[in-house]
């Protein structure tokens, strides 16, 4: 490996000048959210806020867990977003295939109004789903919250256009020596897209954990059904909102969403070393 | 699934090519477009048929006005100001949103200590909440006590609006958003780095490129698609802005912020809710922003393709 | 990959207590045998929510036949999960509503007319506060029980008038007191205001102003409920006050948010808020008094805020049940429970008159004996038209702008009632 020689200023990498603060002005929420998860309920009652607790409140974490249904909430949100997402990239991946790779009949046409339905905001369509939910018989269940996200066409939308990133010429070879184009696909387009792949999971998992309209209208009785953002939702009156449980519980909720991001970063930033490679 | 291929015999190549294109096509597209029609088509049907009605969402009744609906966002002036809001918005945050990832994106793909941690960091506000986002930036923004202009005032500069501010309250909100969808962006840029090979990068050095003109001639092309894919996504949904409208500015002060998918809502579900029967009226307005957005995406998919090389 | 995601979704599974559930045992349906499930949407959280399930444990113990299932809803939220719950034809039996609602439902499919039920005896409608009922009345006919009822008074922080040496306000003071008394509170550099107004330009930017205007001999609408009223030469001088205060005095902290208010007040930075008895638990570091209104010409009349519980018919009975459950949850038994457990002012005349109590209930929550004294100032009630969300946003757009100094009074009055006549004129 040439390297070209570089004069060092700076004893340490100049991007980190850049990287820190960034880090800083994107955390702030964050900081802020676990300082007043660590606030008794009359600290959280200050405005401008307060920054430092002085003793932190670490049982606002078991508060939440105890006098609510926090573990259902939370069983709940994780089986309909594993289920949504596991659909997602299947079904994403081969539609996707499909589009970038296949030349069928009707395949622009087709594409195109799989995405007109990306345009359209959800209030319109918000009641008449859910007309066509409750026909199905999914009401008041987390099949509605499941059945209808089975597939996200923005995952078909991205996968598509990094398909068409990929060279062409190892699917070539491999449709001449007679593979099928579900093993060309298996075989050879998803492991080089597991980035892309990484970032649907990712981002459709983001999607579904956090939200929140489709499950308010759908659960209609059946406190049982609630997920983490329904539940969250409980500490939130009109008029009085106990601020300290809140964000105590938004931090609960995000955890998964950040170990999840941990894991799949192997995935969309590789390794230099498996860059590239070819045949 | 894709049995068709499998077919030996009389058939030329070539033939047999096409035909079992046709089959594993739409083999493999069958379960999305289903569920899509199911789930998507159909409601959109629906919300277009009701756009030629007047009516209610709690009462039953309709009635049939044709376009009548679509005639009266003409002389709307809330129309109008939502629309100019939307335009305004979506014309400031889809360039910088995209330009600020795609550096982002480049700092975030090397390997340098604590990288991880700041992937991380940039990706956080995504995963927050939009409500908690907005409290956040309401403290942040707030004339008085806030963080910005505690800072601001330290290099000398007055105490601004922002939120309360009639001509300020746009930007804050394009801040606000900016932020929040960065990390998105971001990941996305980040993965399509991934497929630049480091070879041709390190040859071009060898050669004496400078890191721009690498950038430029052969990092930037290969960013195309993913490139197509944020300025299509992004258009498409800040013109349909509506959370941090909803639970932060309230389409305030003074409707400045009211965005068209905003205004839809309130009509069709505070409004328009009883004899008023707006809800019709409301549809047609989303209606219209559907074509507006269908014309603008076509656009930006036949720019797309007259710019962009795909590896093929 | 997929090994780790697993081990990992494991290791969540294991520091996952075991379900803390709702603790609902099933219930299950069976009108023939008189067994009903009834559902039940509610807004109440943290205390309120503590008393609520107390009342339903008394109620499923001595009432098993009619089971009632909670589920909670906030406030805000619930006329838009009706309205969707209703266009699929599953509307709950019985739902927290505001009263400002009350024009949208009227027209929901199975919403139940309760005109003949209030003549029951043991309903004792007339001992309902007069507002709660006429807010519950649409066209003359009862849609709704009244289930909570406020109104508007002042809150101020007495340490702040000490400090300025300042009476604190009286019964009889008028709008000119306040705002003088604003105006000698406010010091921009120690960052305090003497006064504070919701400005998302919401209903609650009109309810706070309303009272001006009906003490000043204002009204919101004509007569006939057809042309808009409020930009009378009344109504000019009574946004006045707020105009005068917000931009030339600078005396009020314009709140953006319609929250941070609360906050603010309790760290000690607002001299006086207009507000009602729910923020009262919100202020726990301050030494709070509470005084009526003041008054235009010895008027100060106030406003109330109430809001009802709507039932829908969803056949088999379940209607009959669902008014026995809600005629005991609003008997005055019920209610002092309530009024002791949560602040809420008491919906019933017996109740609210009723010395013992008003002593109690002062003791538990200091200040909210003036409010409940204050709901016989409560003179008119805003119009329940089909219109009136499209007239509410028409003021409260004038309100903010004229606050914020960006139109005049008279002009921001005069444009938001061009624009609510032209609703009235498209509604009803």
């Amino acid at each position: 490996m040439v390297e070209r020689p570089r004069r060092r200023f700076l004893p340490f990498d100049p991007w980190h000048l850049f990287l820190i603060p960034l880090s800083a002005v994107m955390l702030l929420p964050l900081v802020w959210m676990v300082v007043t998860s660590l606030e008794t309920e009359a600290q959280t009652l200050h405005f401008p806020p307060i920054l430092w607790p002085g003793t932190p409140q670490f049982v606002n974490y078991l508060d939440v867990i105890r006098e609510s249904a926090f573990g259902s909430w939370f069983w709940n949100t994780t089986v309909v977003t594993v289920l949504v997402v596991a659909s997602n990239l299947v079904l994403c991946t081969l539609a996707a295939y499909a589009f970038a790779r296949i030349r069928f009949l009707g395949r622009g046409f087709i594409y195109f109004v799989l995405l007109a339905t990306l345009m359209v905001p959800l209030q319109v369509v918000l009641i008449p789903t859910f007309l066509i939910v409750k026909q199905l018989g999914l009401l008041d269940h987390l099949g509605a919250l499941v059945v209808p996200n089975l597939v996200n066409v923005f995952g078909i939308f991205m996968l598509t256009q990094f398909f068409r990133t990929l060279p062409i010429e190892l699917e070539e070879a491999a449709r001449i020596d007679g593979a099928s184009r579900l093993s060309i696909l298996l075989r050879i387009v998803v492991p080089l897209s597991l980035p892309a792949l990484a970032t649907l999971a990712v981002i459709q998992f983001l999607w579904t954990w956090n939200d929140f309209l489709w499950p308010l209208v759908t659960i209609l009785t059946n406190q049982g059904a609630f997920t983490l953002q329904l539940g969250l939702s409980t500490f939130q009156g009109a008029h009085n909102t106990q601020w300290h449980l809140v964000a105590a519980a938004n931090i609960m909720s995000m955890v998964p969403l950040i170990v999840l991001f941990l894991l799949a970063q192997r995935y969309f930033v590789r390794g230099i070393a498996t860059q590239g490679l070819k045949g | 699934m894709s049995a068709a291929s499998q077919d030996a015999g009389t058939v030329t190549p070539f033939r047999r090519f096409l035909v079992s294109d046709h089959l594993s096509g739409w083999a493999f597209i069958l379960p999305a477009v289903i569920l899509i029609v199911v789930f998507g088509i159909l409601p959109i049907v629906w919300g277009l048929i009701l756009s030629f009605q007047k009516a209610g969402l709690i009462s039953p009744d309709r009635e049939w006005v044709g376009f009548d609906n679509y005639a009266r966002i003409a002389s709307d002036p809330k129309a109008r100001q939502a629309a100019i809001n939307t335009i305004t918005y979506t014309a400031l945050f889809v360039p910088i949103s995209i330009l600020a990832a795609l550096f982002v994106a480049h700092a975030l793909n090397r390997k340098i200590a604590f990288i991880r941690f700041y992937r991380l960091a940039v990706f956080i506000p995504v995963v927050t909440s939009t409500i908690a986002t907005g409290i956040m930036f309401l403290w942040l923004f707030d004339k008085h006590f806030g963080l910005a202009n505690w800072l601001l005032g330290k290099a000398g500069l007055g105490p601004f609006g922002f939120f309360e501010d009639p001509n300020q309250a746009m930007l804050a909100l394009v801040v606000m958003t900016v932020w929040g969808w960065l990390g998105f962006d971001t990941i996305i840029y980040l993965a399509a780095l991934q497929g630049v090979p480091q070879q041709l990068l390190e040859a071009a050095s060898i050669d004496g490129a400078s890191r721009w003109t690498s950038f430029w001639r052969i990092t930037w092309p290969m960013l195309g698609p993913a490139t197509l894919l944020l300025v299509v996504w992004s258009t498409i949904s800040a013109l349909q802005l509506f959370d941090e409208v909803f639970f932060v500015t309230k389409g305030g002060p003074v409707g400045r912020t009211s965005v068209v998918v905003f205004y839809v809502y309130k009509l069709a579900f505070e409004q328009g809710l009883g004899s008023l029967s707006l809800a019709g009226y409301a549809a047609a307005i989303a209606y219209v922003l559907f074509l507006v957005i269908l014309v603008l995406t076509l656009a930006q998919f036949w720019l797309g393709r007259r710019v962009i090389h795909y590896a093929s | 990959m997929k090994g780790r995601l697993l081990v990992v979704m494991a290791m969540f599974g294991l520091l996952m207590p075991a379900c803390s559930g709702g603790g609902d045992e099933g219930c299950t349906e069976d009108p023939a045998n008189g067994q009903f499930c009834l559902t039940f949407w509610h807004g109440y959280t943290d205390y309120e929510k503590d008393w609520l399930n107390t009342a339903l444990d008394e109620w499923n113990a001595e009432n098993p036949k009619i089971h009632i299932d909670p589920l909670y809803v906030n406030n805000d939220s619930a006329l838009q999960k009706l309205t969707v719950a209703l266009q699929g034809g599953e509307p709950p039996d019985i739902t927290y509503q505001y009263g400002s609602s009350l024009a949208e439902v009227a027209d929901a499919p199975g919403l139940v007319d309760l005109s003949d039920w209030v003549n029951q005896p043991n309903v004792n409608w007339d001992d309902f506060i007069p507002g709660a009922r006429s807010a519950a009345t649409f066209e003359g006919k009862v849609l709704g029980v009244p289930a909570l009822v406020d109104n508007l008074a002042i809150v101020y922080n007495k340490t702040l008038f000490d400090d300025a040496g300042l009476d604190y306000p009286s019964p009889d003071w008028t709008w000119d007191d306040l705002r003088a008394a604003a105006k000698a509170l406010t010091d921009p550099a120690a960052k305090q205001f003497g006064f504070a107004y919701p400005m998302d330009a919401s209903e609650d930017s009109v309810w706070h102003w309303d009272p001006l205007l009906w003490q000043n001999g204002g009204s919101i609408l004509n007569e006939d409920n057809t042309q808009a009223a409020f930009n009378s030469p009344e109504g000019v001088e009574a946004l006045q006050v707020f105009t005068g205060m917000a931009v030339e005095d600078q005396s009020v902290f314009l709140d953006i948010q319609n929250s941070a208010y609360t906050n603010v007040f309790n760290s000690g930075r607002i001299a006086m808020l207009e507000t009602g008895p729910w923020d009262l638990p919100s202020f726990p570091d301050v030494d709070y008094g509470v005084e009526i209104l003041p008054g235009f010409d010895g008027d100060h009349q106030t406003i109330a805020g109430p809001d009802m519980w709507c039932v829908f018919d969803n056949g088999n009975g379940r209607e009959q049940a669902a008014l026995k459950f809600l005629q005991w949850l609003t008997s005055a038994e019920q209610i002092k429970k309530e009024a002791l457990a949560t602040g809420h002012l008491p919906i019933r005349l017996s109740v609210a008159e009723h010395r013992a109590f008003l002593k109690n209930f002062a003791d538990a929550w200091p200040g909210v004996d003036v409010f409940a004294e204050n709901l016989t100032n409560v003179e008119q009630a805003r119009p329940v038209l089909a219109a009136y969300p499209s007239v509410s946003t028409a003021m409260g757009n004038a309100i903010v702008s004229a606050m914020l100094g960006e139109t005049d009074a008279k002009s921001a009055l005069d444009q938001a009632a061009a624009e609510a006549n032209d609703a009235l004129a498209a509604g009803g």
